[in-house]
């Protein structure tokens, strides 16, 4: 399997794994303007924290892209 | 040099983007290629958003300080005799942006709520055939004894006043948790 066809079936991947988790993140959001407005503030932080961990796991993914990309323009040049 | 260049222009290899340099690929002159959004793009796009998402969550959490109700401001309502057995009366605490609704239960108990429809914030009245609250807008139902949602789109409660009752005297003194 050729580098830029491994690629394409890991950035699809990656894209499903990423958009999941924006669709969590929103629920996150959702739900914590519910609680907010019911003024049960004991889940905010924790749905805050959640976020954030949800966001490192897809910068970490966006990250990876970028250095795939470096390696495959790596071995392209050899 | 010039084998580089053509590297750094086409770095998967892509036979089809051979003939083109990174600057045409990006501002393409044809229209299906102008609304084409390559995965990598995609995946940038979500990433910006999902930081802006946990953002949003953070100010939200933090947004608690802004929307807290813990004023413990005491208003003085008017005369009890004012408030007839299953009547109500309307007044605005802790300011005057505040509708509240006071009530006398058919059993003689007072209780007071926000006039603030917790579902889009229409105006309840007091429906004194059937002893409950009432959302005109959308036939949302509360409860008259806890403020409780029974019926209809609302999924809170209404926000409940502490009331009380100093030489025959109303006063409003905070709100319950």
């Amino acid at each position: 399997m050729s580098m830029r066809s491994q690629g394409t079936t890991l950035f699809s991947a990656i894209l499903a794994l990423v958009a999941t988790t924006v669709v969590l993140q929103l629920w996150l959001l959702t739900f914590s303007m519910e609680a907010l407005l019911r003024h049960s503030y004991s889940t905010l932080v924790p749905a805050a924290i959640a976020s954030t961990v949800l966001f490192a796991v897809n910068a970490g993914l966006l990250r990876y892209v970028f250095r795939f990309d470096r390696e495959a323009r790596r071995s392209a040049r050899r | 040099m010039m084998q580089s260049n053509d590297l750094a222009d086409n770095p998967l290899g892509c036979a089809a983007c051979e003939e083109q340099s990174c600057q045409q690929q990006d501002f393409p002159i044809e229209w299906e290629g102008d609304h084409y959004v390559t995965r990598r793009e995609m995946v940038k796009f979500l990433t910006l958003g999902s930081g802006m998402l946990a953002a949003a969550n953070w100010a939200t959490a933090l947004g608690k300080r802004f929307v807290r109700r813990d004023s413990t401001e005491v208003k003085l309502l008017g005369p009890a005799k004012d408030l007839e057995e299953n009547g109500s009366m309307l007044f605005r605490y802790p300011n005057e942006e505040s509708p509240c609704i006071a009530i006398r239960t058919p059993e003689g108990k007072f209780v007071a709520y926000s006039q603030v429809c917790t579902h889009l914030s229409c105006a309840v009245v007091y429906d004194k055939a059937e002893n409950q609250i009432l959302c005109p807008c959308h036939r949302g139902v509360f409860d008259v004894n806890n403020g409780t949602p029974v019926a209809g789109p609302p999924t809170r409660p209404l926000p409940r006043v502490k009331l009380e009752l100093r030489d025959d005297q109303f006063y409003a003194t905070g709100w319950e948790a």
